[in-house]
């Protein structure tokens, strides 16, 4: 018997069931005191064991649509986390029923308000996704010719030696020689060959290793490619640094009209030399309003006072002198 | 070089002179096996320092301890009685912890280990005198102070001259963060008994996931949520604060100091320790529905019911696609599952050891691209009907669980009496050796015999090779072997065979040829098997049946413990027998995985591997009877196959083989070592060997002298007038071993030794 449960509420039902209920259509949950509708082609088996966990995967995958942005995308590590922890707050909210309203409203508003971003980074890790897979096929694949490699040689080396041996019994058969001997030399050639074998192929591995990554891959794909992002304009030098001196007492205006400066503004006699008129009408204007907010009176009293404060002090310090007795003495 | 002949003391002699010669006393850490080894290398220390106490004079300020579990040092009266390594560990947290110690402080009613309590009265870099404290030496002091043996050891380290533990401190990653830490760059680190180390590398980062330990991470996860409960109403503040400091990315100032941490983290790169938790688990409650998603997945991949094997990125592209699960948080999942079962003041944390697992099981997937695999295999045999399904998720590369002791000391050396050949090791370990040295034995008499046994008594090949090992003529003729020897061997003898599998059927097929009742006449047999406690039982049987005359066969399996651990010195082991080439079972599908990864990687070849791993089993079993100089005995290499590998052996035993005793039949084979027994009957004693396999000063002076004078010939010959680097050669290693090392002990140090 087959179980099936349905995302709307979560409860289990055998699949014979399922198709008598609910196949003339939509039908209320006919466990008690639930009443939800379901439909029928909603009902699927359930993945795993703990039906929480089950809900807990299908509002993940909802919520996880939605807010799929990527380290990358944050100026800071922290921000990212902070990122993260919002949204598993909205999880939970989602989860254990929280809020629901609001949390579905900001839900809906983000995606609304972020759908081209979401669309981007969605493509963006499909594309990822295929690539790894290509690559772990590609190394799978890899790996399988690998071993047949190894398997192939390891026959062709046992193949060999037993064929040395034939022919090694061979030649004592069919010569007068010493057999000792015939026996010794034969096992060197052995021997020969198959060091000579194996290190052409240790070679071949090599290179096979060399070329891992680009010769077999069916996809072009470059694994751990940061995304690319927009080269940023070299600002103009500032010797100041972006340090600012703005005149708190006037905005000094592009052109001021006055009757004695018209002529300075287009006589070449005059421009010739370097003249700008709008220097002068600034260094003008900021004459006129230096002394500004500086009070005389204030400046002098404060500088009084600090000058009694001063006194006061000193005759403090010859009175404690006097009272410390001594102390005097050594003044 | 077997055990016995003084491989321990010459290389601590030789170190320990090196660092009490230079001021900079670099420190030296020795890791070896088992307990029982390693309390032998503190004695083996004891007794080094006592020597050089006598011969300088005066007593050097020196320390040396040994570490070992909580479940081998504790005192309290009702944790030590525990069986289970981890439930100490657990029980012994809950009673140390330091919040404990705080609600004590607050008044509450909580228990305390006394014996941890006492430690904090005393001066922290004075726990325990100077000098060398055995195991079993620091018990003793621990009972008579009250104070607990175990955390003195672990608080001292940074005191010691030398500590003395096993490999796992040092390799297991997630025990190595807690212990280790603190040695500084310059440590010697010394590997003893290291022909296993790869395996042992890569059992340390192996995790095995079952459903029951999944149905227990549920569970483990639910408490964890129930727990964070009942802290929000209660305690809230905690919470909010480790969440604060998640925020900020940063890590317990503390950290490094609590000793007593539920769990460390596997082999993570340092950057990534830098790095912030991830937002979407910052929060306690976050973090725990991310577990349980996790867990659930598990569970969901176990329900398959064919075997699957799959690398890490390809799991996780399924996880993600899935769960929505992300590589980067699970990266953090070990680390975040500490900090808050940290925050949640948890006690009976025994309760989370399988949450745990999953915890590093996710970090170690999402941290290793390469090296591992995921395998899931839902039957336990090929033939089983239920499923039972077991998630493996195998290290395959040695490698990395060694890397980082390579990366952070600058001498390291590996050495073994039986790690040949040595080329292997350096080209599985990813690294390159400055020194590799195999050293041959010199002995007074041949006092072994090694021998290969091609033919069974009716002259027809044997072999345990798959087509034939069940042939009744192969197993009659193994039957004959080992009838032939039990009448002439004195006392012990031990049969190694290839696998349980095999030993039950041959035995079976013994059993019914009648080959059992003969031997009976002549010896005991005693079986072992799988169940440590009968294997124990069986091998005091042994024992004291060697001991009364009436001599024993023990029947046991090359991988299984009694290989490992177990000595068979003098009387227990007058013949080792190896039947068949100890061949790993080829069809696991764990060991097929690791095959292809050292072909793919380290360009060894299937076959290559297999024989060396063979081999060295091999090795390991002949070496079980020669525990030292004194000591004698037959070891019969019984197997068409050895006579090719012979030269896999290692140097000591395949020196000693003479080429007349390879190839042999039964028959010659039992006449040879009849003739070996008899003169090994005659009397020897203590003088005889003096001068040729044990020297005293003088003889090492006169070998100096000889050195050096042929050293200045050459020189002198050379026309080349730099005499001042004559002493330096010189160095007298007489007892040391045989070892391929990775340091870089310079001649000075040899010079120190001479
Ligand atoms: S502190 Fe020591 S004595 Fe006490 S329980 Fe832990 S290991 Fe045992
Ligand atoms: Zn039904
Ligand atoms: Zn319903």
């Amino acid at each position: 018997m087959r179980f099936l449960v349905n995302p709307e509420c979560y409860h289990k039902m055998c699949e014979s069931c399922v198709d008598r209920i609910f196949s003339q259509g939509p039908a209320p949950c006919p466990v008690a005191g639930c009443a939800r509708t379901l439909r029928k082609q909603r009902f699927r088996k359930q993945t795993f064991e703990d039906l929480q966990i089950e809900r807990e995967v299908d509002v993940r995958r909802r919520v996880a649509a939605t807010f799929n942005r990527r380290e990358s995308e944050f100026q800071t590590l922290r921000d990212y986390n902070n990122y993260l922890e919002e949204v598993e707050t909205l999880t939970f909210n989602l989860l254990y029923n929280i809020d629901v309203a609001i949390t579905e409203a900001k839900l809906a508003s983000y995606a609304k308000q972020n759908a081209a971003d979401i669309a981007n980074n969605k493509a963006l890790s499909a594309q990822e996704s295929a690539s790894t897979e290509a690559r772990m096929a590609a190394q799978k694949e890899q790996a399988r010719l690998r071993r047949e490699a190894a398997r192939i040689e390891e026959e062709e080396e046992r193949r060999e030696r037993e064929e040395g041996r034939r022919e090694i019994i061979e030649k004592i058969a069919h010569s007068t020689d010493d057999p000792d001997k015939i026996v010794r030399e034969g096992q060197k050639v052995v021997l020969k060959k198959s060091t000579a074998r194996r290190n052409a192929a240790d070679r071949l591995r090599a290179q096979d290793a060399a070329s891992v990554d680009n010769a077999s891959a069916p996809l072009f794909q470059i694994a751990g490619l940061r995304p690319i992002t927009q080269p940023q304009l070299e600002q103009v030098y500032d010797p100041f640094g972006g340090y600012v001196v703005k005149p708190s007492y006037f905005e000094l205006q592009p052109s001021y009209a006055h009757p004695w400066l018209e002529k300075a503004k287009t006589d070449p006699q005059i421009l010739a030399g370097g003249y700008d008129v709008g220097e002068y009408c600034a260094r003008t204007m900021m004459e006129a309003c230096a002394g500004l907010g500086v009070f005389v009176e204030e400046e002098v009293a404060r500088r009084e006072r600090a000058a009694d404060a001063d006194l006061g002090t000193q005759s403090a310090a010859i009175a404690g002198g006097e009272g410390g007795g001594s102390g005097s003495d050594v003044l | 070089m077997p055990s016995g002949t003084g491989k321990t003391v010459s290389l601590l002699s030789l170190i320990v002179a090196y660092q009490q010669y230079y001021p900079e006393h670099r420190k030296l850490i020795y890791c070896s096996r088992t307990m029982s080894e390693i309390e032998k290398a503190l004695a083996e220390l004891k007794a080094l320092m006592k020597y050089r106490t006598d011969q300088l004079g005066y007593e050097e300020d020196f320390r040396g301890l040994g570490l070992t579990s909580r479940k081998n040092l504790c005192l309290h009266p009702s944790v030590k009685r525990e069986k289970s390594g981890s439930v100490v560990d657990a029980r012994c947290r809950s009673l140390t912890a330091g919040f404990v110690k705080e609600k004590k402080e607050r008044g509450e009613d909580v228990d305390l280990c006394i014996y941890h309590d006492n430690l904090d009265l005393l001066e922290p870099h004075n726990l325990v005198p100077s000098g060398v404290f055995t195991l079993d030496g620091l018990l003793k002091y621990g009972e008579q102070q009250k104070q607990c043996p175990y955390f003195s050891a672990r608080r001292m380290m940074p005191f010691c001259n030398v500590i003395i533990y096993s490999y796992h401190y040092l390799l297991d990653p997630k025990i190595a963060e807690r212990v280790s830490k603190e040695l500084s760059k310059d440590c010697i680190v010394v590997f003893d008994e290291a022909h296993n180390i790869d395996n042992v590398c890569i059992e340390s980062l192996s995790i095995d996931l079952t459903e029951d330990s999944l149905r227990k991470a549920t569970r483990g996860a639910n408490n964890l949520e129930r727990r964070i409960t009942e802290m929000r109403s209660s305690d809230a503040d905690k919470l909010q604060n480790e969440y604060a400091k998640l925020v900020e990315g940063l890590r317990d100032a503390d950290e490094s100091r609590q000793e007593d941490e539920f769990m460390a983290n596997p082999a993570l790169p340092d950057d990534l320790l830098q790095e912030a938790v991830p937002g979407n688990i910052r929060r306690a409650e976050h973090f725990v529905a991310f577990l349980k998603r996790f867990i659930e997945y598990l569970k969901t991949r176990m329900k398959v019911l064919h075997v699957i094997s799959e690398t890490p990125p390809s799991f996780l592209q399924h996880l993600k696609d899935l769960t929505f699960i992300e590589k980067k948080p699970l990266r953090f999942c070990a680390e975040r599952l500490t900090s808050l079962v940290r925050t949640l003041e948890l006690t009976n944390i025994e309760d989370y050891q399988p949450l745990q697992e999953v915890a590093t099981f996710a970090t170690l997937a999402a941290t290793y691209d390469k090296g591992f695999l995921l395998i899931l295999e839902p039957y336990e045999s090929d033939t089983a009907t239920v499923p039972n399904p077991i998630l493996h998720f195998t290290c395959l590369d040695a490698a990395i669980a060694i890397r980082p002791v390579f990366d952070r000391f600058s001498s390291v050396i590996i050495t073994s009496g039986t790690i040949s050949p040595l080329e292997m090791y350096p080209k599985m370990l990813g690294f390159t050796t400055v020194v590799q040295e195999s050293y041959s034995m010199t002995l007074a008499r041949r006092s072994f015999l090694p021998m290969i046994v091609t033919r069974g008594s009716d002259q027809s090949a044997i072999s345990s090779g798959f087509q034939i090992r069940n042939e009744p003529g192969v197993v009659r003729n193994y039957g004959s072997l080992l009838m032939e020897f039990s009448k002439i061997t004195p006392d012990g003898i031990v049969v190694f065979f290839p696998s349980y599998l095999y030993m039950e059927s041959i035995i079976s097929m013994w059993q019914g040829m009648g080959t059992l009742d003969e031997i009976w006449k002549y010896k005991l047999i005693l079986v072992e098997t799988p169940d440590s406690q009968e294997t124990s039982l069986a091998l005091e049987t042994y024992r004291t049946a060697c001991c009364n005359g009436r001599g024993a066969i023990l029947l046991c399996v090359a991988r299984g413990k009694v290989s490992e651990g177990i000595d068979f010195d003098h009387h227990y082991g007058r013949t080792v027998l190896c039947i068949g080439v100890p061949f790993q079972y080829t069809e696991s599908r764990i060991l097929k995985a690791r095959l292809e990864f050292l072909r793919e990687t380290y360009r060894i070849r299937e076959n290559d591997f297999l024989s060396f791993d063979a081999m060295r089993h091999a090795a390991q079993c002949l070496g079980r009877v020669l525990r030292g100089k004194d000591d004698y005995g037959v070891m019969v290499l019984a197997d068409r196959r050895f006579q090719k590998k012979r030269s896999q052996l290692p140097k000591w035993i395949n020196q000693a083989m003479l080429d007349s005793d390879t190839s042999l039949s039964t028959d010659m084979a039992v006449a040879s070592a009849k003739k070996f027994l008899r003169t090994m009957a005659q009397p020897f004693s203590e003088r005889d060997q003096a001068g040729v396999s044990t020297w005293d000063i003088k003889d090492l002076e006169r070998h100096k002298r000889k050195m050096e004078e042929e050293k200045i010939r050459e020189l002198q010959n050379g026309g080349d007038g730099a005499k001042m680097e004559v002493d330096g050669h010189a160095n007298g290693m007489n007892g040391a071993d045989e070892y391929g090392a990775d340091d870089d002990l310079d001649y000075a140090m040899m010079d120190m030794n001479a």
